[in-house]
């Protein structure tokens, strides 16, 4: 029988198979799906599988290296009637209030500012990302040190500038000011991320739109609230959205400065949940902490996302 | 030699391969004896370094190889326990204090026969090792050493300014008065760490109060005792210290005396064992004297350290043989003790009046002559609930919460409170 009466298929497979598995990744259908593969393979293992077992354990009385059992909401009921908790609860609210408002007008403040033509523009751009760049747990145990009632420099250079009467605030230890303290570093870290991003927002405005400003007679304050605030609202929305969240789950810099102390005037949902979760050992009870907010923060992603996805159409 | 083809290699080794998963042990020849052991950063540092030397020549030795990872602090460690036995993987060997081996009863092999062993040769452990590690009557863990709680201060500053040396907490405010008008106050922790409760523990069993009952499961926190105890933290707090120790670690307290700041502390000897390491102008003017005592009596806190093996160790026998190497050769254990400079003290009772106390004069205090030592949570038998009620530092936060303005019955409801819920659980 000569070739050219076989089937197709049966003429496919007589083809080598490197020239088969080159056909196959040709195909949209195979290799689309192939390269998403092991990123959906990584965000399983790495999130859906850790976001079930904590969803399991939230609703469960496990405790460390004991057998569980599961309780229904019981430790979401229960959390409320502790005041370490509702004392979290105000706590993280407060520390991302203020964090996120200085971040945005620091960030757009210090974005306008490197968009000017500096001497050593490129130098300056660098230097301001920094803290984003050092491991918070490190730049954090410098701050602690800064504001260590023993050999705070901060209490040190204020006294000695007669701006502050010894032995100076003791920051890490009263809540008002340890509160302080944890939101000051919060923003130094964060301030890089606001300021680069909201450049990178500024640089893509038509000149043109400003042109048509100044013709028309508008001032330096009139282009910026008519302008360049409404150009760049998109950009403002998702870095205060990521932000939020961030801030929300910040778990370092609270840790190494104040350990959520003084009398839980710094705990945060991710050090709160530590403390109970892991040096408590109740597993379960931790975890409802960790997710306690985990509905409103999906309200919020989809509040920020519906608004973007309006601004840029 | 004959020559293996690629289709016969790759049949064996699947073959291999197979074998290995069934049986979910590695073959013979491939059983490296290898075990880890997680500790904390003693604060006798020269301690660490023995226990890496005995480490090498026990490798040596034995042919089993020994990692030793250390941690800081007890925050740090209990977390890393929690996911040590979630996860079932990690260290062979671990570290406790206190009543942890309780918390992790299920997860801890027996090691009974090991203490035993150790008992025949030293005498018994000491009441509070078994306190801490004899769980329902199995050891979890195997008694180690144990670090006791003393009064340490400024020789120096007490004599440049004639005071006296306190024998009781009411004496102490006296002086504690004069140390803060002198720049030095006292530096009593009242934050979320564990010298906070080492000191709270004696103040309010020395007037007369307790946290749980002696059946353990009532909660006595609400008492006289406990009211006597947060009115002394209320004064001292606002003459004799300052409101740094609201912030305080388990370390503020040594740095503080050592920088030459604070004149009085409540700390075990490792502040003056560092200074006089580290060759610190203040080693000299610091000494130990006698605990406090109180209207109820005079006690001080006992932290006992043991060994424990998790369950999940693949190599729990090779285990077993680290701790008798380390503690049970005599000249070994007097090694590993003396380099730990009267910080770290032997748990057994033929080995008390150990020769590290006569290292130095300044370790006379230790002795705790008419002094009566108990570890966390006593009178209540040591349990998990107890090591709860530790370890969410409800006592401290009492005592903070009453010396920042909540009024002394708030802060004790308040208490009651919390540890009924823990004990509820």
């Amino acid at each position: 029988m000569a070739i050219g009466t076989l089937p197709a298929a049966r003429a496919h497979a007589r083809l080598p198979w490197r020239t088969r598995v080159r056909e196959m990744l040709d195909r949209e259908r195979v290799l689309g799906p192939l390269f998403i593969t092991p990123a959906l393979i990584l965000i399983a293992l790495l999130v859906a599988y850790p976001f079930c077992m904590a969803l399991y354990f939230a609703l469960s009385n496990a405790f460390i290296g004991r057998p569980s059992h599961f309780v229904g909401f019981r430790n979401f009921v229960n959390l409320w009637d502790a005041d370490a908790f509702r004392q979290t609860f105000q706590n993280a609210f407060v520390f991302t209030g203020i964090s996120v408002a200085f971040k945005l007008v620091l960030g757009i403040s210090l974005a306008l500012l490197l968009n000017q033509q500096l001497w050593f523009k490129r130098m300056i751009r660098g230097a301001v990302l920094l803290p984003w760049v050092i491991p918070t747990a490190l730049s954090t145990l410098g701050w602690w040190w800064m504001f260590n009632s023993l050999y705070s420099v901060v209490n040190w250079t204020g006294i000695s500038l007669g701006l502050l009467d010894p032995p100076g605030p003791n920051w890490l230890g009263q809540r008002h000011y340890a509160m302080a303290a944890v939101v000051t570093v919060n923003i130094w870290r964060g301030l890089p991320f606001f300021a680069i991003t909201i450049l990178a927002g500024l640089v893509a405005i038509p000149k043109e739109l400003y042109e048509a400003a100044q013709a028309d007679g508008a001032g330096p304050w009139a282009r910026f609230w008519y302008v360049t605030l409404p150009m760049l609202k998109p950009v403002l929305a998702v870095v205060v959205l990521f932000s939020t969240i961030f801030t929300f789950s910040d778990f370092n810099i609270v840790y190494v400065l104040t350990h959520g102390g003084p009398i839980n005037a710094t705990h945060l949902f991710a050090t709160y949940s530590r403390m109970i979760g892991l040096e408590s050992g109740r597993i379960g009870e931790g975890a409802a902490v960790s997710l306690y907010l985990f509905p409103l923060l999906v309200f919020v992603v989809w509040a920020q996302l519906r608004f973007v996805r309006k601004q840029a159409y | 030699m004959r020559r293996v083809n690629r289709r016969e290699f790759v049949a064996t080794t699947a073959t291999g391969l197979a074998g290995i998963l069934a049986a979910r042990t590695a073959p013979a020849l491939a059983q490296a004896r290898e075990i880890s052991y997680l500790c904390w950063n003693n604060f006798a540092p020269a301690s660490d370094k023995k226990l890496s030397e005995i480490g090498q020549r026990f490798s040596k030795d034995t042919g089993i190889k020994l990692k030793i990872d250390h941690i800081s602090h007890m925050g740090p460690q209990q977390a890393k326990y929690a996911s040590e036995v979630q996860t079932q993987a990690g260290h062979d060997l671990v570290e406790m204090r206190m009543h942890f081996p309780w918390l992790y009863e299920p997860q801890l092999a027996d090691v009974s026969d090991v203490v035993a062993g150790l008992e025949k040769q030293y005498g018994k452990a000491i009441s509070s090792s078994y306190e801490g590690a004899h769980v329902h009557g199995v050891w979890r863990a195997v008694p180690q050493y144990h670090g006791m709680f003393v009064c340490t201060y400024r020789e120096d500053l007490f004599k440049k300014a004639s005071l006296k040396v306190p024998d009781t907490w009411e004496d102490l405010y006296t002086v504690g008065k004069e140390l803060k008008k002198m720049g030095n106050p006292v530096g009593i922790p009242i934050s979320q760490n564990y010298d906070s409760i080492s000191t709270a523990g004696p103040v309010l069993w020395s007037f007369g109060g307790m946290e749980v009952d002696k059946d353990g499961k009532t909660v006595k926190i609400n008492s006289d005792g406990t009211a006597q105890t947060i009115e002394w933290y209320k004064k001292m707090f606002k003459d004799c210290m300052e409101p740094e120790v609201l912030s305080w670690s388990d370390a503020s307290n040594n740095e503080s005396i050592q920088q030459g700041k604070a004149g009085w502390i409540h700390n075990p000897v490792s502040a003056y064992i560092i200074a006089k390491q580290r060759k610190l102008v203040t080693a000299d003017g610091i000494n130990h004297h006698r605990s406090l005592g109180g209207p109820k009596g005079r006690y001080e806190t006992d932290t006992p350290r043991h060994i424990g093996i998790w369950k999940f160790s693949k190599n729990i026998e090779a285990s077993k043989e680290w701790i008798k190497y380390l503690l049970g050769k005599k000249e070994t254990y007097d090694e590993y003790i003396m380099s730990g400079d009267a910080f770290n003290l032997p748990v057994y009772t033929k080995l008390t009046d150990h020769p590290v106390l006569r290292t130095d004069p300044k370790y006379a205090a230790l002795k705790g002559e008419g002094v009566e030592y108990h570890t966390y949570g006593w009178p209540a038998p040591p349990s998990d609930k107890v090591q709860l009620i530790t370890n969410a530092y409800i006592l401290p936060n009492m005592i903070a919460k009453a010396v920042t303005g909540t009024s002394t019955k708030d802060s004790i409801a308040w208490a009651e409170n919390e540890m009924k819920k823990v004990m509820a659980g």
